[in-house]
């Protein structure tokens, strides 16, 4: 893959492609380009990290309104294994992300990641997952949509406001680089894993980034400054997102582990931003109260901590269906609230792969049942509105799916489907 | 594939037959030379669009337009149980809806953001029964050139214009001359079906067509642009439904004067084809004709059986109306096979008070009073029959001679609008009706 081209983007949005391109020569081009860049260090007690792997949020900054910040750069590494699950393979690979541990602080400034697995690996095994772990084979979950799946073995979600160090991970991990931030790489997961270049997936989330990419011919040049996202909004509210604790499974042998679906999508946005005026933007991103009331401000900020979906702005979705002609995504999908609290973690994040823009939605909940009812909720088939005035539908294109378990750090390393079960069986 | 064009019907207005109405206006001309085979060149940077003038304040109601667009057609495409028939102008102005019952914003006038491109419609039918399907359920389109992807996919606005009825449509921006390949996904139809039409469109289908975009192409449907006399801009009234190349040999330039009973209905597209075919010679196949596109007219109000409410309010037009939209009540007799068991079925059909065309994606609602007391008090439910088209339907356990009918209009038909109808249906006032004596 070439580089992208310096002279004809802005340093971040180079920085941005890099990560997009991957490998060692967009590695070097980083590196050169970040100079001087201190990346604090990790930690060499592994036992002073959290159990959980998903546990990002204590760790991760917050904004003025008390909102987790995203880490900026965001690449989804496909992994295959290239031979059966073996206590060598395990150990090489708890030793590899042991090495990304001492390299880098978890937090922005350094990395986050998790390491999942598909429902393909562990069709492997001869035991069947636990009952407490709910993985179905992902699925298409509308009539309108005939994804792709993530039918490889795991993927490695690598976070960080540092391009570069996304990169370097991902280098070191593979033979790429032999040193990450000081220390010495030892062990990678070559030779258990490869990964399935046409499945990399990177992404970024922050203000002013999606702005960037008013080149692509999908992304217009009215797309709002200081828009975090693509669609223009701010998202991920802190109360409209579940805890990590509400995401977490509870019992058996993967309890504080946690399930993961990533739906990747087109976006349209040439109509949403030059076709639809503001009003209609809200309305249909939120809800009709939110337009009328003017709750939303350009891009979100008016609503702080919250999306302002109050139990009445919910329960009026169907009255909106009906008496408006139009209902608001993130009203209707509330719907799939539980006692009043949202049962998904969001960590979804813009993208160009493919030179148009687009969302991986990735999404951390107890059982995938969980996203299924809220996807069921947004889609909204009840409701009988006009699909243009149904949310959003008429602006997503979801072209892949992948549904993964997360374990706990104890079990992320090549797991067992039964991992308490009288016999191991995985060598079968 | 041939184009055809549109034969030059004469407008005709609601209330009098004007003859020499049409000012061919084009404001490019037309290029008879189409010897431009480029394939491959940009476009000009800066297209000239046909003009596309205000009418000072329109009433609320339809209203004629300035100018009737001119279009290219490409051969209908059948996919699964749809049969889409696609066709072409250049980028116009359109208005979308989200909402309309008065709320600011709700109504907002799309002017193309780029020339460049084309304005892509289609209408889609069921072939067996001539039904136009006015409904969308999330269809995707996406745009393919030289195998390459054009843009992000994207779902076509439900629209409705007096000359095309209902359809789907959308500019589409395209940057480059070339030939293009289309992709219609057209998922399951999630509206209530019936008669013929119920358990059909159950799967998702695709349907593929290609067209050239090229200087030919511009001058084509820009050439053609027919603008009404400025007198006429503003009216009550509205354009005559396009020919799909079906009425050649007609000749009588009816008036669609209003919605009853003196004209055949949407399944007069039987004429030969037999008229010009238009001066634009792309190369292509020349042996398919267009007659059997049809047009998404709703049956006259007298092909509906039962027993027709009547306005309380004496109207001065045959059918009620609110918004500028006619409303076709009825009450079915007892067992029809709309209904389970011995209930009446309560049909109510609005559609555009000239051309009967179906509006859609409405929430009504009916109740019955009967001295004074409510007895009924019902949604209804937007279906697509086989024979009585698009509507909004309920079954009635009781309802007698001398009841009270409303009809009331929760949201207006949230479809897209072209010149002349977007200042109509959108403040609807309830409907009362009664169930006659006898």
């Amino acid at each position: 893959m070439t580089l992208p081209d310096r002279s004809s983007l802005s340093r971040r949005d180079y920085l941005r492609a890099l990560v997009a391109v991957g490998g060692a020569t967009a590695l070097s081009a980083c590196v050169s380009e970040s100079d001087d860049v201190d990346v604090p260090t990790g930690t060499d007690d592994p036992d002073s990290l959290p159990a959980r792997q998903h546990a990002w949020n204590d760790a991760l900054s917050r904004d003025d309104h008390g909102n987790v910040q995203p880490p900026e750069h965001h690449v989804l590494v496909a992994l295959s294994l290239i031979d059966e699950p073996s206590d060598d393979g395990r150990e090489r690979v708890e030793d590899a992300l042991e090495i990304l541990e001492r390299a880098y602080e978890w937090s922005n400034e350094g990395l986050v990641f998790t390491l999942g697995y598909t429902p393909a690996y562990f069709d492997r095994f001869d035991d069947s997952l636990p009952e407490t772990v709910d993985l179905p084979e992902p699925e298409p979950l509308t009539d309108r949509e005939d994804p792709t799946f993530d039918e490889f073995d795991a993927v490695l979600h690598l976070a960080s406001d540092r391009s570069q160090v996304v990169l370097e991970a991902e280098a070191g991990l593979f033979g790429e680089a032999d040193e990450l931030n000081g220390v010495d790489v030892e062990t990678g997961l070559t030779g258990v894993f490869e990964r399935v270049e046409d499945q990399r997936r990177t992404g970024f989330v922050g203000e002013g980034l999606p702005a960037e990419h008013t080149e692509l011919s999908g992304v217009p040049d009215s797309i709002p400054d200081e828009a975090p996202f693509f669609m223009g909004f701010r998202s991920g509210f802190d109360r409209s997102q579940a805890t990590e604790d509400r995401v977490t499974i509870e019992d058996g042998p993967f309890g504080g582990g946690t399930t993961q679906q990533i739906s990747s999508m087109d976006l349209q946005l040439r109509i949403w931003f030059e076709q639809d005026n503001h009003y209609q933007r809200v309305t249909k991103m939120f809800s009709p109260e939110h337009a009328d009331e003017e709750l939303v401000g350009d891009i979100g900020e008016a609503l702080t901590s919250t999306n302002a979906l109050t139990d009445e702005r919910i329960e009026s979705t169907q009255d909106d269906a009906r008496t408006r002609g139009v209902v608001g995504h993130a009203q209707k999908a509330a719907r799939a609230r539980v006692d009043g609290e949202p049962p998904l973690l969001r960590r979804d994040f813009n993208t160009v792969d493919g030179e148009s823009p687009g969302l991986h939605f990735l999404s951390l909940q107890e059982d995938i049942e969980a996203f299924v009812r809220v996807r069921e909720a947004m889609t909204g088939d009840d409701l009988g509105v006009a699909n243009a005035n149904n949310g959003i539908r008429s602006y997503i294109f979801v072209t892949q799916r992948g549904n993964y378990l997360i374990p706990p750090r104890s079990l992320r390393a090549l797991p067992p489907a039964n991992p308490t079960g009288d016999d191991s069986s995985e060598e079968t | 594939m041939q184009d055809h064009d549109f034969d030059r019907r004469t407008f005709v207005r609601r209330t009098g037959a004007v003859t020499g109405l049409l000012a061919l206006a084009g404001c490019l001309g037309t290029d008879d030379d189409d010897d431009n085979d480029d394939t491959t060149e940009e476009t000009d940077d800066d297209l000239e669009a046909p003009a596309f003038p205000e009418v000072e304040d329109p009433p609320d109601a339809v209203y004629v337009p300035t100018h009737r667009e001119s279009m290219r057609m490409l051969e209908p495409v059948e996919a699964g149980d749809y049969t889409i028939a696609p066709m072409l102008s250049y980028p116009h102005p359109f208005w979308i809806l989200t909402g309309g019952a008065g709320g600011e914003g709700e109504i907002e006038r799309n002017d193309p953001e780029q020339m460049d491109g084309v304005h892509m419609m289609f209408t889609l039918w069921d072939d067996d029964t001539g039904v136009v399907l006015p409904v969308d359920s999330g269809n995707a389109i996406r745009v393919f050139r030289d195998g390459e992807q054009v843009g992000s996919p994207r779902s076509a606005w439900t629209m409705i214009s007096q000359a095309m009825g209902f359809h789907f449509g959308d500019n589409v921006p395209l940057d480059d001359h070339g030939t293009y390949t289309v992709e219609v996904e057209l998922p399951p139809l999630s509206t209530r079906t019936t008669g013929q039409l119920e358990g059909r469109f159950t799967e998702r289908a695709t349907a593929t067509f290609e067209f050239d975009y090229d200087e030919a192409f511009w001058d084509h449907v820009v050439g053609e642009v027919e603008y009404l006399d400025e007198e006429y801009w503003g009216q009550r009234g509205a354009l005559e439904p396009m020919d799909h190349g079906g009425h050649g040999d007609h000749g009588d330039q009816q008036e669609h004067d209003d919605d009853d009973h003196d004209h055949d209905g949407h399944d007069d597209h039987d004429g030969h084809d037999d008229h010009d075919h238009g001066d634009h010679d792309d190369g292509r196949d020349d042996h398919h004709n267009h007659d059997d596109i049809p047009y998404s007219a709703l049956p006259a109000a007298d092909a509906y059986p039962g027993t027709l409410l009547e306005p309380i309010d004496d109207p001065d037009t045959d059918l009620p109306r609110s918004g500028d939209a006619a409303f076709l009540a009825t009450l079915f007799d007892s067992g029809s096979r709309l209904v389970e068991g011995d209930d009446r079925y309560l049909l109510v059909s609005p559609r555009t008070p000239y051309n009967r065309v179906p509006l859609a994606d409405m929430a009504l609602s009916a109740t019955i009073e009967r001295d004074g007391e409510t007895v009924a008090d019902t949604e209804l439910v937007q279906t697509i029959d086989g024979e009585y088209d698009l509507h909004y339907g309920a079954s009635l356990g009781d309802v007698q001679p001398g009841d009270a009918v409303t009809i009331t209009i929760e949201s207006p038909p949230q479809v897209a609008r072209h010149q002349g109808y977007e200042t109509a249906f959108l403040e609807m006032p309830p409907i009362e009706l009664t169930v006659p004596e006898g």
